[in-house]
């Protein structure tokens, strides 16, 4: 934003002291000729504007609007007016001699568009010389939106967004460029909200102006340790400049479906079966029970939202307000925010001091099923697994249970008998203030304070199974969450041009400090029912020795001193350099606790050259290429120093002692892992503006991946060390392309298309003293009954690789034929199920990435069409591999239980197995987002815009995957797995109003 | 202008102080302990000694611990397939069949756990010698002899099952050593010193402040364990010193014979004048999943009304019909130590089955498993030789008894009769199957000669596909594994007992054919030769 202010203030030769500035505005000034006054209006109301500077060009002459946008100045008669105010076009106006002298100035889009937010700064897009995508409001997904990340699907090449889980409660998932890291942890990107830490849902989606996303090294370096899976930089709606109070109100109300529901065996199903004598007759329960049916429902959600701007040129402010009332598919599953965000702007001493405040607060509280988190998959496994024939109720009215399965429970009574309740309160404080004691010079100093609360509450009745078969006697937990987040940033910043020479040079200093605090106590053995959680001091547990109680607090900080270089000649060449120095407390005490991390990029924008200018196709046209180190951070602290932890009892002379034990071994060599990546890329824009796009190609090498590395011990005291050991390289192509196909006043189409590859593999596991015989580890876990490994993680090899049993038939007494490693067939007896027969069965993780938006304009009529896709990766699917062995008889069935197998006749008889015919093709396409608006011109006196729309999330899928969806969990090293107890995916629908006063 | 230039200056300065005063990396650790800066107190003894002993309760109890390496490998129990898993990739399976691999999860665990009781005692002892643990002379005399103990027996279990191990005493080391891989005899020896050498510091006290440590009468066990099985650690015998090491133990007069085996596992057994070394168990503080869950792995879900449990067990675990077979009816070691027959509510309500083709009709457990690969929840004798306490959860209370008087009187009793000593031997026996024939004890009567017989079970290939007939004729003192087998099952040992009488890689049984004689030892685990170069895999595998 400092950026713009430049450009409305012109140079003055001479600095002042601050008390002569307060002055300047009423006695600076020259010989005095003539006055000349007017009205200043904008040019889509018509409305006066106030605080709009006018200035006499060439002096430091100049006044201010007042609020009925009138002004009045004295100048010479040949003067030039400079009228100008922020979001607004600057013009400048001779006086030619006239005295009455009313402008119209037209609201500046075109600037805001241009300007990108960059780390700790912004830049001019035509001066970026790294890859970063920017998405404004307009370009946001539609509809039931309810995170930051899901404003972002299929809008940045390169960036996959997913929402696997239609749990209210649930986040989007993020991945930038690929997998980097073999620990697991550390994969989101870096979320800045208005340049302070935040998360996915530190405010509401339509409180968000634009979204700028920092995805190659050079970009992110200047965040050091925290850059290496993007950095997501987002702009919150902002009062600024002068307002003629305006007041915008929103609702959005939506309801759910699944994605793609499964089909189970029915009652019918079960009676034909046994009919068929292919079931026993005991199995008939007598009744006929739709157990999905009987936890789901159909959903109401609403989103209220309402934003408030105001003030003037020197002070102005926005407030808005946020209800958001999710209800989820299931029974009981919920989440309902209120959050609210004050952002107040003041500026004197003639805009060379400003301030800003700015405070969010979000309260947020969730029915939870689950102990502690919202719907607990397990209540929806049962569902599946429920014997269709049985009923909801007993006859004496209570919940029908079968004590003696195992794993086997009533699903609707888990939800009825279990009460619980997550409540939080975040708020966040910030102030900002930005000095600007020289021309050139911009100084700013940001402090923030965040703190977050929760209580939990958790109670299941008597009636729950807990006490029926468990013998609890009722249970409560209750557990408390408590973070801060102080954050303290200097910048300064030094602009200077000189001749066709352009320098920018920041330097800065951060300091942040986290703190983390949580309990959680459990009891058991109530008198009574009533109080749900509320009384956890009534049970007996406690005094029976069978109560559980849990504390974790930890303190961590991050130093930072980081600098950057812009330089551009000539509007041609540009060169960014920049270097972040840092050290966290994770590597307290290890020998080399602070990083360094610099970048460099350059840019060549060949289309200011002169031999291009015959090129008249080319508007623009900009060669870049960046190279930067971004580190991850060790996600455990104290990494570096052996550590003792107090481990299991002993019984030592009769009392029961807790023994203290090595909890891990010391690293001094301990660091960042660090991802070198260079970045090669084009941006252009040609025929006339009417396409645009870039096209980028990137190398990520991440060095000295943490890992556990096995040890012996003894002599260690632990049998793993964490230690720097592996190499992994991301590779990839993005190209972004994007059309005005059809442009005139009555008819637009736009399209938007990009696509993204990543190839990714792993390259070493070994450093110097730490040596690897096997070059390769086991991941992910299919559960109970299975019990295995599902993916490989091997040195040479991508990771998500699935690696089981080949199969390749069914012999003719239903027992599996498989295919070995050297690829020879066996049967069931001569297969010996080792690990050493396992092989890679696909990846879990797609090498292609597409996404096409369109967007249609006819006079005032909008159609949004969103599709996306991803292609060439597989999927492990637990629902089939669990429920559709018709071996399995006490648990509820897929109906494709009863399709034959390979085409054998005879049904499966092998017990259930992981194994190749469970994993499936993955690839889809999605048109998932289909929005149709109609906006309304001013309707009365009061409503200057109204829109109205309807539109779908997740609307169409295109998959030969046979289950709820192919979007699946693509986190961690065991992507691909759709695990049988997830919230299943949903399909939205929503109508929405908007309304501006 | 001064003033400016005044202003500007200062906001620079504010500028560094706030930037030098804020490069300092927080150190505030809420959770854990920074090891090199703490400094134990005499309060901190106990906690320090006892981190060493938890490794014994979780190397046997744990999952695929020891208990398992040494039981499902025998020829008594089995976890067949069942209609709810425990297939889990076959690693039951491989245990039962003979067929594990260097990175088989019980190899793995056997490995790991148990040297890290090792780990643990090198640091103690290394604490304790440096003067890091406060301790007098008496005190620090007493805890050493007791360290060393406690690391030999952790020692013992990784000479007996995989023989050749590396050899490592020494806590303080420079980086990157690694140790050398010894022989089982150096390992033998290695093993054989500490014990004796300690043994005279050892507390002598029997009583509770010993309970669950290494007293000089767990340490003269142990040692009688060591010299039993000599001749299959070193190939020489040493009957005679086990019988010395016995007759310590006997002589003490500290212990008896409980009147009732069943004294020994009932779930207050904490004051068995039995128990000898036990592993303290009590589900308000051992309460490590799987620590000692032996109800869970063996009954079915039903069960769980039987004894009113607050999980329902997994249904998994059962004897093997040949060694059922091999029981007198009126054993009462059969008749009290195993669940079998028509299973009720803990009120007496017929319980139905609820897994598999059986699911309805009654729960009755038959003596009968049709084969590894498959079983329904009716098959197999349950083990119920521990008490299972009405309303337990998934731990037991019960402690479990690594070292016991009637093993201490069984050891001597073999020695003897290897050595000739035949009706001594069988005067002893004959005591310890007095308890188990009450009703008829005539049947606990027997002979010198008919220790010296073969065994009764009928060894050979036993399940739905096959059938073979091998017999035990031929094993000689087969009679006295037969004794061994009646009064020890459950108890995590058989494996042992099996390769000492020279049927472990011999015979068949149930699904389980011989795999080759090299099985007697367990593989070098895949984790241990990854990290340490200096390991050299056992011959076989």
């Amino acid at each position: 934003m400092q950026q713009f202010f430049f450009t409305i203030w012109p140079k003055r030769k001479r600095s002042r002291g601050l008390l002569m500035l307060v002055f300047l505005i009423s006695f600076c000034g020259y010989g005095q000729e003539m006055s000349v006054s007017g009205t200043v209006t904008g040019d889509v109301d018509g409305l006066p504007l106030p605080g709009v500077n006018v200035i006499e060009k060439g002096t430091n002459n100049g006044v201010v609007t007042n609020m009925d946008g009138e002004y009045s100045i004295e100048v010479s008669p040949q003067a030039v007016l400079i009228f100008s105010s922020l979001g607004f076009e600057t013009r400048e106006i001779q006086v030619n001699n006239q005295n009455q002298l009313d402008v119209q100035l037209s609201e500046d889009l075109e600037s805001l568009d241009d300007v990108v937010v960059v780390g700790y700064g912004t830049q001019r897009k035509e001066e970026i010389t790294s890859a970063v995508s920017s998405v404004d409001s307009d370009e946001f997904v539609k509809g039931n939106v309810n995170d930051v990340g899901q404003l972002l699907q299929g809008k940045v090449a390169g960036l996959s967004v997913s929402q696997p889980s239609g749990d209210p409660t649930g986040t989007s998932q993020i991945r930038l460029r690929g997998t980097s890291t073999i620990l697991g942890g550390n994969t989101d990107p870096l979320i800045l909200i208005d340049g302070i830490p935040g998360d996915f849902r530190t405010v509401p989606p339509e409180d968000i102006e634009s979204i700028d996303v920092l995805k190659d090294g050079s970009a992110a370096a200047i965040y050091g340790t925290r850059g290496t899976n993007g950095v997501i930089l987002v702009t919150t709606k902002r009062a600024s400049g002068a307002y003629t109070n305006r007041v915008d109100y929103s609702v959005n109300l939506s309801t759910q479906q699944i994605a793609n529901q499964l089909d189970l065996l029915t009652a019918d199903d079960y009676r034909r079966q046994i009919e068929a004598g292919t079931r026993e007759a005991n199995w008939d329960l007598g009744s006929s029970t739709d157990w999905m049916d009987a936890i789901t429902r159909t959903p109401f959600s609403q989103v209220h939202n309402l934003t408030f701007r105001g003030g003037n040129q020197q002070t102005n402010y926005l407030a808005t307000a946020n209800y958001r009332g999710l209800e989820g598919i299931f029974l009981k599953s919920d989440n309902e925010t209120f959050s609210g965000r004050v952002d107040i702007n003041h500026s004197m001493f003639d805009d060379k001091l400003k301030f800003n405040i700015g405070i969010i607060g979000r309260s947020n509280n969730y029915t939870t099923t689950g102990n502690g988190s919202s719907f607990n998959g397990y209540t929806y496994r049962q569902a599946i697994y429920r014997n269709p024939t049985e009923p909801i109720y007993a006859d004496d009215g209570s919940f029908f249970e079968q004590l003696g399965n195992l794993d086997y429970e009533n699903p609707v009574a888990r939800i009825y008998e279990s009460d619980g309740e997550n409540r939080s309160q975040f708020n966040r404080y910030n102030a900002r203030i930005i000095y600007e004691p020289l021309d050139d010079l911009t100084l700013n100093a940001t402090g923030s304070l965040s703190r977050y609360y929760q209580t939990r509450g958790y109670a299941e009745s008597k009636n729950h199974i807990s006490t029926i078969r468990d013998g609890l006697n009722g249970y409560v937990s209750n557990g408390t969450t408590e973070t801060q987040e102080k954050l303290l940033e200097l910048t300064a910043q030094y602009e200077k041009k000189i001749n066709k020479h352009n320098f920018t040079l920041l330097g800065g200093y951060s300091y942040q400090q986290n703190y983390y605090r949580d309990y959680y106590m459990e009891n058991r053995d109530f008198p009574t029912d009533v109080f749900s959680y509320h009384n956890i001091d009534l049970g007996n547990g406690i005094n029976e020795g069978r109560a559980n109680v849990e504390g974790y607090s930890e303190k961590s900080n991050l130093i930072g001193f980081f600098s950057r270089l812009n330089y551009i000649f000539d509007n041609k060449y540009i060169l960014m350099g920049s270097v972040r120095y840092e050290a966290a407390s994770q590597l307290y005490r290890a020998h080399v606790p602070w990083g360094t991390f610099p970048a460099v990029s350059a840019g060549w924008r060949v289309s200011e050259e002169s031999f291009m200018d015959n090129i008249g196709f080319i508007n623009d046209l900009k060669l870049r290429a960046g190279y930067g180190v971004t580190g991850t951070p060790n996600s455990d602290g104290f990494g570096a120093v052996p550590l003792l932890g107090y481990g299991d009892f002993f019984n030592y002379n009769g009392t029961w002692v807790r023994t203290l034990v090595p909890s891990q071994n010391p690293n001094p060599n301990l660091k960042w892992e660090e991802k070198h990546e260079t970045n090669l890329g084009l941006d252009y824009t040609i025929f006339d503006n009417r396409i645009t796009g870039s096209v980028d190609y990137y190398v990520r090498d991440i060095q000295d991946l943490l890992f556990d590395f096995s040890v012996p011990s003894p002599p260690n005291l632990y049998s793993t060390t964490r230690a720097n050991v592996g190499v992994m390289r991301n590779s990839g192509l993005e190209v972004a392309l994007n059309i005005n196909i059809y442009e005139q006043e009555d008819f637009q189409w736009t399209t938007n298309m990009n696509f993204s590859t990543n190839s990714n593999k792993l390259e070493s596991l070994s450093n110097d003293l730490y040596q690897t015989t096997n070059d390769f580890f086991t991941t992910g876990g299919t559960g109970p009954p299975i019990q295995t490994t599902t993916h490989i993680v091997e040195v040479g090899e991508p990771i998500g690789n699935f690696y089981g049993f080949k199969v390749v038939g069914l012999d003719e007494e239903g027992l599996w034929i498989y295919e070995t490693p050297e690829g020879e067939t066996q049967s069931y007896e001569e297969f010996s199920h080792s690990f050493g027969d396992k092989q890679v069965l696909g990846n879990g993780l797609p090498n292609y990435y597409a996404n096409w938006n369109n967007t249609f304009r006819y006079k005032n009529l909008d159609l949004n069409i969103s599709m996306r896709g991803a292609f060439d990766y597989q999927i492990l699917n637990f629902e089939r591999m669990f429920t559709e062995n018709p071996s399995m008889q006490h648990y509820n069935r897929l109906a494709s239980s009863e399709e034959n197998v390979f085409g054998q006749e005879t049904p499966l008889e092998a017990p259930l197995e992981y194994n190749s015919y469970y994993v499936e093709d993955g690839d889809f396409w999605k048109i998932d987002n289909i929005t149709v608006g109609y906006n309304f011109d001013e309707i009365g006196n009061y409503i200057k815009t109204a829109r109205i729309s309807i539109s779908s999330l997740n609307t169409f899928t295109f998959t030969n995957y046979s289950g709820i969806d192919p979007e699946v969990d693509w986190s961690g090293l065991s992507p691909g797995n759709d695990g049988r107890d997830k919230y299943p995916a949903t399909r939205t629908f929503t109508l929405g109003l908007n309304v501006s006063f | 202008m001064k003033k400016h230039k005044f202003t500007y200056k200062g906001i620079v300065l504010l500028f560094l102080i706030a930037t030098v005063s804020c490069t300092k990396l927080e150190d505030t650790n809420y959770n854990t302990i920074v090891a090199d800066e703490f400094t134990p107190t005499s309060d901190d003894v106990a906690a320090l000694i006892s981190s060493a002993y938890v490794d014994w309760r979780n190397t046997l109890l744990l999952w695929n611990g020891i208990w398992r390496s040494q039981e499902l490998t025998g020829d008594e129990v089995v976890i067949p397939a069942r209609p709810n898993g425990w297939v889990d990739g076959g690693i039951y399976k491989r245990l039962h069949q003979h067929t594990w691999t260097p990175d088989h999860d019980a190899v793995e665990q056997g490995w790991s756990r148990t040297y890290n009781g090792i780990t643990n005692c090198n640091k103690i002892i290394y604490q304790t010698e440096s003067g890091y643990i406060p301790m007098d002379e008496e005190q620090k005399t007493a805890a050493l002899a007791e360290v060393k103990v406690l690391r030999a027996s952790y020692y013992y279990l990784l000479m007996d099952l995989y023989g050749n191990v590396p050899l490592d005493t020494d806590f303080d080391v420079p980086e990157g050593y690694l140790p050398e891989q010894k022989s089982r005899q150096e390992i033998y020896d290695f093993v054989v010193s500490e014990i004796t050498e300690n043994i005279d510091d050892l507390s002598d006290s029997p009583g509770q402040e010993m309970y669950g440590r290494f007293n000089k009468w767990a340490a003269y066990t142990l040692l009688a364990k060591v010299y039993l099985n000599a001749e299959v650690y070193t190939g020489t015998p040493q009957w005679e010193k086990c019988i010395e090491a016995c007759q310590e133990v006997i002589d003490s007069g500290n212990f008896i014979l409980e009147p009732d085996q069943k004294n020994v596992f009932i779930t207050e057994n904490q004051n068995s004048k039995e128990i000898i070394f036990a592993l303290a168990i009590d589900q308000n503080y051992t309460t490590e999943w799987n620590t000692f869950d032996i109800h869970m792995q063996t009954l079915q879900p039903a069960n769980q009304a039987t004894y009113d449990l607050e999980q329902s067990p997994w249904g998994g675990m059962a004897a093997i019909p040949q060694f059922i077979d091999t029981f007198d009816p009126e054993d009462s070691r059969l008749t009290e130590n195993f669940i079998y027959g028509q299973q009720y509510t803990s009120s007496g309500e017929i319980l139905n089955s609820t897994l598999g083709s059986y699911a309805g009709e009654p729960l009755a457990f038959i003596n009968e498993i049709p084969s590894v690969d498959r079983s329904e929840g009716i098959h197999g004798y349950r083990f119920g030789k521990f008490e299972i306490a009405l309303g337990s959860s998934n731990i037991l209370n019960n402690d479990f008894p690594v070292f016991r008087y009637a093993d201490v009187l069984m050891m001597k009793a073999e020695s003897l009769l290897r050595t000739g000593k035949s009706e001594e031997a069988a005067t002893i026996v004959t005591e310890i199957r007095e308890r188990a024939f009450k009703s008829n004890p005539e049947k606990a009567e027997v002979t010198g000669a008919e220790l010296q017989e073969g065994t009764i079970y009928d060894y050979g290939l036993r399940n739905e596909n096959n059938s073979t007939n091998e017999g035990g004729e031929d094993i000689p003192y087969g009679r006295f594994l037969d004794e061994l087998g009646w009064e020890f099952n459950q108890e995590g040992r058989r494996r042992q007992d099996m390769i000492r009488f020279g049927v472990f890689t011999s015979k068949s049984w149930f699904s389980h054919n011989p795999n080759g004689s090299y099985r007697s030892l367990y593989p070098i685990p895949q984790s241990a030769l990854n990290s340490n170069s200096n390991l050299t895999q056992n011959p076989g595998y």
